[in-house]
């Protein structure tokens, strides 16, 4: 059309446009969304928010009983609790924001087919919800970290952990990109649903999360891992916050730059599905 | 004097593919494309199913080109399947054209269903706030209507409770008075009125007329209740079979669409 309109609907649109002004407009929602996502999430639960404490230091517990007492897998030396916690907390930050941003299109069909607002809006909010829960975990993990640090029982704080923001941010980044990516997709095919429950779990035991990469003595499996993006995180948060861990630079630039591309396709993938999936979810 | 476009569709289409859309599952509809690439029978399609193959389709919508200004008051209607719903949720951007444009001018709300994004853990007032930011508005906006809105409503001493405990009735008279409260330029309603108790619909008919009227403000009515299209548009399309088959009065308009 040859007139100006404040906004143009047509049959084709550009996936690689990111709408960014109309996005900044509903920053208010995102926080409403997080909101709503605290306060719905555990009322009428007696222990209220301390669920949040409680999950990461249950699963630590199982963790330090199966792989540190039974198993007796290596710690580098660090106390097997502060070990598996220290990999734990990152961890359950990305897999909440994968397995939360997967669900997207299908949790919020109803809301979708009615109204409409930029859809990225409901990732972001769901990655700033898991975001908070994680902040409240690492402060729970930074004050046990301290304690040990304190009584010398074997854990160094050292400089790499400055990079925590950094590594943090593209643990979010990432989860919400495979997650988006998987929720694009799911649209089409239930069969990742499926796959997202357990694929996670499995993920886990190829991220150094229950382990360290020093232990693994075959150098073509620990190239492996090491490509796997999340491990470097984990590690480098080991060596910031425990005194060990790989801190491979390469393995590092090599996980920052599969992040980037992940969030650039999901982002993508997202904005395609988006247009047509109410015809065909 | 040219009066000012608020909605213009241009030679708008919009088709569904009929059938099961594909396998549903990546397994079948990798069987499938194998299959097409040996040139074999798609092992996924039915027995006599070869009338419903691929690029069978159905047009909801077919070729509208409709200008709609500012103010105006129009009120769409047809019999089920007409493609009503589909045109309103096209222009309020819930799915995408098949082909043509649509160019508006304003903020677009759509009310295509009253309450949705309600959260029953949430009180009224914090639902009041959830919806509307769901339907555009900034926290600072609904600050300064939020009296008005709870006033509207009718339910001020339920206001802090839970969604959840409200009848039916109260959840709709809330829901609508968010939505009544908005400042788009254009909104856009599917049957919103059809619920609600009748002095609560004249009401709510009553302040769409006023901000229509008195603020200049745009509305796309969908309703099989002639009465409500009656009482509020000054204008109505009839739709039949994606088509649009008539434009101008609504008593001509009702009059064509009953049969009489």
């Amino acid at each position: 059309m040859k007139e100006k309109f404040d906004t143009l609907i047509t049959a084709k649109s550009n996936p690689f446009k990111l709408n960014l002004k109309e996005t900044a407009k509903y920053k208010d929602l995102v926080w409403l969304f997080v909101q709503r996502d605290f306060k719905t999430k555990y009322k009428q639960t007696i222990l209220g928010p301390l669920w949040f404490i409680i999950q990461p230091l249950l699963t630590t517990f199982v963790f330090t009983v199966v792989f540190g007492m039974i198993a007796k897998l290596s710690t580098d030396g660090v106390p097997q609790f502060l070990f598996y916690l220290a990999g734990n907390v990152p961890w359950m930050f990305f897999s909440t924001s994968l397995v939360h941003a997967s669900t997207t299109f299908h949790d919020n069909a109803r809301l979708f087919g009615r109204v409409y607002f930029p859809r990225i809006i409901t990732p972001v909010s769901t990655v700033i919800t898991c975001f908070f829960n994680f902040l409240i975990q690492f402060i729970m993990f930074v004050i046990i970290d301290l304690c040990f640090v304190f009584t010398g029982a074997g854990a160094n704080v050292t400089l790499y952990a400055l990079l925590t923001p950094v590594l943090i941010a593209e643990l979010g980044i990432l989860g919400t990109g495979v997650g988006i990516i998987i929720s694009s997709l799911t649209v089409k095919y239930r069969d990742l649903q499926v796959l997202v429950g357990f694929g996670t779990q499995l993920w886990m035991y190829l991220s150094a999360v229950v382990y360290s990469v020093s232990s693994i003595e075959n150098t073509t499996l620990k190239t492996v891992i090491m490509l796997n993006p999340v491990t470097p995180v984990i590690e480098f948060m080991r060596a910031g916050w425990l005194g060990v861990g790989t801190t491979s630079w390469l393995y590092l630039g090599i996980s920052f730059a599969v992040t980037v591309l992940t969030a650039f396709f999901g982002v993508v993938i997202f904005n395609k599905t988006e247009k047509n999936f109410m015809d065909k979810i | 004097m040219e009066r000012e476009v608020a909605v213009r569709i241009q030679g708008l289409k919009k088709e569904y593919r009929l059938g099961v859309i594909s396998g549903g599952t990546l397994q079948r509809d990798v069987q499938s494309l194998w299959a097409r690439i040996r040139k074999k029978e798609d092992p996924n399609t039915k027995v006599g199913s070869e009338n419903y193959r691929k690029n069978e389709k159905f047009t909801a919508l077919d070729d509208i080109n409709l200008t709609v200004y500012k103010g105006e008051r129009l009120g769409i209607i047809g019999k089920n399947g007409a493609g009503k719903s589909t045109l309103l949720k096209l222009i309020s951007r819930i799915t995408s054209p098949t082909a043509g444009a649509i160019g508006i001018n304003g903020r677009v709300s759509s009310m295509l269903e009253v309450g949705t994004g309600f959260h029953g853990e949430l009180t009224g007032r914090e639902n009041i706030y959830l919806n509307g930011a769901i339907l555009g508005m900034t926290k600072a906006e609904v600050n300064g209507k939020i009296d008005k809105i709870i006033e509207f409503s009718e339910i001020e001493r339920f206001i802090d409770t839970p969604a959840k405990r409200y009848s039916s009735g109260m959840y709709v008279k809330l829901a609508f008075s968010v939505a009544a409260h908005l400042d788009s330029e254009i909104m856009i309603m599917d049957e919103v009125l059809a619920v609600g108790d009748s002095a609560f619909q004249k009401k709510c008919l009553g302040k769409m007329g006023d901000v229509s009227r008195e603020e200049g403000r745009t509305i796309l009515y969908v309703s099989h209740n002639m009465d409500t299209i009656r009482r509020l548009c000054d204008r109505c399309i009839v739709l039949d079979k994606g088509k649009i088959t008539f434009d101008g009065e609504v008593e001509k308009a009702i009059e064509l669409y009953s049969g009489v």
